[in-house]
């Protein structure tokens, strides 16, 4: 298959995923038990159930399933959406914040989440696969044994734990972190900025310990496999070192099904992490999805939605594109 | 599991505690000097929208607007439960006989916290604003509703006309309990931005009470409001001095972080944190003080009660007996203690018993509960009640000198309850042909299986998902097949608005009656809120379902008396009997809201013994705490 076949039909593929991506997102939160308009409704309600009243409620519906654009059937709808999706990239208002728009709402938060989600992913993947592939080449020594303990010991403790138990030492015991962080807002200063790194330390940590455990027992299980691998017995009778042999002939080849994950964990990022921002008060897109979730505000869930899909087929296709350049086998076929 | 958290917490915190600051000239995270700046937990926790501030539409409501920012026409009073006038010079002056038409007059001298003076043109510009983009607007169709027409007599004097007989002109146009649907904007804000209104941002707002915004996070975690210098000229600087420079805003996270959050002083108010959380904390913090010294500890003068609503229209709860059986073979004890901890004040009538509302309503129907019969015979009420709950309490190793007793048991646990007769009950469900099956479960006089659906929020609300939780499980102790279905707050409205999956519903929705005016709550028990049983249509009114014509016909006699007027409180006691006498609805306590506070920096907070105003952060009436509380002294 020449190259631009093989791209054009990777670009096919991605496009296709795109499509279909885009149709459920369309349709699956209107198979949820409610409305965004009896979310809305809801959310005033409870909480000044006394003072709206009958009169206001039906006015409310009428209106709001107006200004929603919830009138007409599902078919016009879907093409409306896509039309809006695709052509103009514009994801409307919120429902829930109407008439805030769905795109202010993401911008606002997307960047801290990027910000941090994208920094702490990179490094427990690389510290995790450190790790391992010390672990795994070293597999028959007493230290690699410990180095494996650290990543069963951290890989299955669920995340509320994790983060909670980093917060108590490292906030409470230890007041080195702030427990409850003020970011600061206004014109950036070197200053702010540094605040800003400062009070997002703690979520970062709890986020690389989390991921840490992962990468370190399945770069560890690889190395060990790949160091039995005739190849590096041949490269170690050829007198080639611990370092070559491990960095080279292991390493370069246990590394593939890693960065997949790498690609594929990047490209979820943009769901936010939602117990992260509650426990660390930390700004970000979780809590918006999830708002959006439970009052029915299709628009904001679409953008969302929209963006991770956007970005994990992305990520798909960029590791498909690369594959050739990191396995020779691939390049041949 | 709460208590489980707590046996965690707890010898955490005591192993944890470190000294914390109480640093002279100790700033806050947001610059202000710490003793100078009241901090409260958000109500919201984080809000998504913090930089929308037009009060026209959906907007960052919880971060201060109500309490700090914005200013009424009236204001309640909420340790009496009356009204009195805030931008307004006195009470409104009725023009017509049909009550229809009014006269305000507006104090002068209040101005803007950009130095424009306010006038009548502001309220004629809003209400003028509310009414020509009524169909644009998210948050004007109460008062686009209420009102039909307005004129400018002078600067400071308009008048306005209302779409009906208005007895209730003062809490719909000012507050009845937390805020008021009429917020009045700037008109020299708004006007230049013509019909853009509807999308106006209105971010850093220019407000009419004693605080400017001075910062907020455009991440929602927390809002800065600055005192005015000009304090005195603004909505309500006739009130006093508002005490703090600063009123932060901010959101500590979950209970866990909040907790210890609260222990190192971090903040001043919270909002419901659970009765185990405070304890640990107080344990390690002795200026963490709960609303009432004894028990139970919490604030119970929230304006709603919790209830079981049941869809009436539907069979087999269409019936009396099966209503009553619910009730009769509820353990309310038993619930209130393991969701509670025993920590609420039942409610047999349907609204809340507080220190407003008992001589109102309770204590004049005390008599007629006790007296009250079913058509068998059977007396189910349980004047006791209290005193068996602070009996069970004491035998399960609460201290004794903590729980009240004598008169202060019906202040604390309430006047009384339904006995809980599982006996009673099955014998009501026979008389209607509904017996138990060989599963143990009560089956449909068909002999077909009875499973009843009760739906109860998730975790958007703890505190009624474990009262839920534990109604299913002393239902099915007394032979129901329950399935209780927790839902998100959007399915919760979904269910309460449409009949055709509305069966059990744990709610507080129609039971919001405050004072002596039950309009808001129960003007809506009307013929025209009613669909047919299986309708899927949504309904805008009269969640508790309510067929009857009797109080269809004292609703509507009452809308020509004027609120005041001893028959119109009369009537409300009518509708309360004829509600409760057919069991429409299970009403089963106060909303127990916990407030805790920490004296470290400021003190005298509304509390049970010094009422001055209700202690929450997120009604409008939180004013009072800021003009009320002062500084602790150095330590």
């Amino acid at each position: 298959m020449g190259v631009v076949a093989y791209v054009a039909k990777r670009f096919g593929l991605y496009l296709a995923v795109l499509f279909i991506g885009l149709t459920i997102t369309f349709l699956l939160p209107r198979l949820m038990p409610i409305n965004p308009v009896d979310g809305y409704i809801g959310q005033i309600q409870s909480r000044a159930s006394g003072t709206l009243t009958p009169e206001a409620i039906a006015e409310m519906r009428r209106n709001l399933e107006e200004l929603y654009g919830l009138k007409g059937d599902l078919l016009t709808q879907y093409l409306s959406y896509l039309k809006r999706v695709v052509i103009d990239f514009d994801f409307g208002p919120s429902f829930t914040y109407y008439p805030q728009s769905v795109s202010t709402m993401i911008v606002t938060a997307l960047p801290w989440t990027l910000g941090l989600l994208l920094t702490a992913t990179v490094i427990a993947w690389l510290l995790g696969n450190m790790v391992g592939l010390v672990a795994g080449y070293f597999h028959k020594r007493k230290a690699a044994s410990i180095l494996e303990f650290v990543g069963i010991l951290l890989y299955p403790i669920p995340y509320y734990i994790l983060a909670v138990t980093v917060l108590l030492t490292l906030a409470y015991i230890f007041p080195i972190f702030p427990l409850s962080p003020t970011f600061p807002v206004g014109q950036m200063t070197p200053e702010k900025v540094g605040m800003i790194i400062y009070n997002s330390l703690l979520p970062a940590i709890t986020l690389v310990l989390a991921g840490f455990g992962w990468n370190i027992l399945s770069m560890k299980a690889l190395a060990v496999a790949t160091a039995e691998e005739p190849y590096v017995t041949y490269a170690r009778l050829k007198g080639a070192s611990n370092w070559t042999r491990m960095t080279r002939y292991v390493f370069r080849n246990a590394l593939l099904p890693q960065v997949t994950a790498l690609a594929l964990s990047l490209g979820m990022v943009f769901n936010g992490a939602l117990l992260t921002e509650i426990i660390f008060s930390y700004p970000g897109i979780g809590l918006i999805m999830r708002t959006a979730a439970t009052g029915g505000d299709y628009n904001v869930l679409y953008g969302a939605i929209t963006l991770s899909i956007l970005a994990v087929a992305t990520a798909g296709l960029v590791i498909d594109l690369i594959y050739p350049l990191l396995d020779p086998r691939i390049r041949r076929k | 599991m709460a208590r489980l958290g707590r046996y965690l917490l707890a010898p955490l915190m005591g192993a944890l505690m470190t000294t914390t600051g109480l640093a002279q000239g100790a700033m806050t995270d947001v610059g202000t000097p710490r003793s100078e700046t009241l901090i409260v937990q958000t109500f919201d926790g984080r809000a998504a929208n913090a930089s929308a501030q037009n009060p026209m539409n959906a907007y960052a409501i919880w971060r201060g607007f109500r309490e700090l920012g914005w200013s009424w026409l009236w204001e309640m009073d909420t340790a009496t439960g009356e009204s009195y006038p805030e931008l307004a010079a006195g009470p409104a002056e009725v023009l017509n006989d049909e009550h229809t038409q009014f006269r305000v007059k507006l104090r002068e001298g209040v101005y803007w916290s950009d130095g424009t003076e306010f006038t009548a043109d502001d309220v004629i510009y809003s209400l003028e604003t509310y009414i020509k983009y009524r169909e644009q607007l998210g948050r004007v169709a109460v008062i686009a509703n209420y009102v039909k027409s307005w004129k400018k007599v002078d600067d400071y004097t308009f008048e306005v006309e209302t779409t009906r007989p208005a007895y209730d002109f003062q809490t719909v146009m000012g507050v009845y309990t937390w805020g008021s649907q009429f917020v009045i904007v700037p008109k020299h804000i708004f006007e230049p931005l013509g019909d853009d209104v509807v999308t106006f941002q209105n971010t850093n707002a220019v407000t009419l009470g004693p605080y400017r915004i001075k910062e907020f996070d455009p991440n929602g975690s927390w809002q800065l409001w600055e005192l005015r210098e000009d304090w005195e000229r603004s909505g309500w600087g006739n009130l006093g001095e508002p005490k703090p420079k600063y009123v932060l805003y901010k959101d500590f996270g979950p209970e866990e972080t909040r907790a210890l959050a609260f222990v190192q002083n971090q903040y001043d108010v919270d909002t419901f944190m659970s009765p185990d959380s405070i304890q640990a904390a107080q344990s390690r913090n002795p200026n963490i003080e709960t609303f009432s010294p004894t028990f139970p500890y919490h604030d119970m003068n929230d304006a709603c009660s919790y209830g079981i609503y049941i869809n009436q229209q539907r069979a087999p709860y269409d019936m009396p007996e099966v209503r009553w059986a619910l009730a009769l073979a509820l353990d309310l004890q038993q619930v209130g203690i393991s969701s509670m901890s025993g920590q609420f004040k039942a409610g047999a009538l349907p609204l809340a018993d507080t220190p407003i509302t008992g001589p109102l309503y309770y204590g004049p129907l005390q008599s007629w509960l006790e007296e009250l019969t079913l058509p068998d015979g059977y007396k189910p009420y349980n004047t006791n009640f209290g005193a068996e709950l602070a009996e069970t309490l004491a035998a399960q190793g609460v201290d004794a000198s903590q729980l009240p007793t004598g008169d202060a048991l019906e202040a604390g646990f309430g006047m009384g309850w339904w006995k809980h007769d599982p006996e009673e009950a099955a014998k009501l469900l026979e008389s209607v042909g509904i017996t138990k099956g060989s599963d143990g479960f009560f089956a449909l006089p068909d002999g077909s299986p009875w499973v009843l659906e009760f739906v109860i929020p998730g975790d958007w609300n703890k505190v009624l998902q474990r009262i839920g939780f534990s109604i299913a499980d002393s239902w099915r102790q007394a032979g129901f097949n329950i399935n209780a279905r927790q839902v998100d707050n959007g399915e919760f409205t979904t269910v309460q608005n449409t009949n055709a999956r509305n069966e059990l519903q744990i709610n507080w929705s129609n039971s919001c009656t405050y004072n002596a005016n039950w309009q808001n709550s129960w003007r809506q028990f009307a013929e025209t809120y009613v669909e047919p049983a299986d309708s899927t249509d949504a309904l805008n009114g009269n969640f508790m379902r309510v067929t009857d014509q009797r109080i269809f016909d004292v609703v509507a006699d009452s809308a020509r008396l004027p609120t005041d007027d001893p028959q119109f409180l009369e009537n409300g006691r009518e509708i309360a009997k004829y509600l409760t006498e057919d069991m429409q609805m299970i009403n089963l306590m106060n909303i127990p809201t916990t407030i805790p506070t920490n004296k470290s920096y400021w003190t005298n907070f509304p509390k049970q013994d010094n009422f001055y105003a209700a202690p929450y952060t997120w009604w409008s009436s939180f004013k009072q705490t800021v003009v009320n509380i002062e500084p602790a002294s150095p330590q």
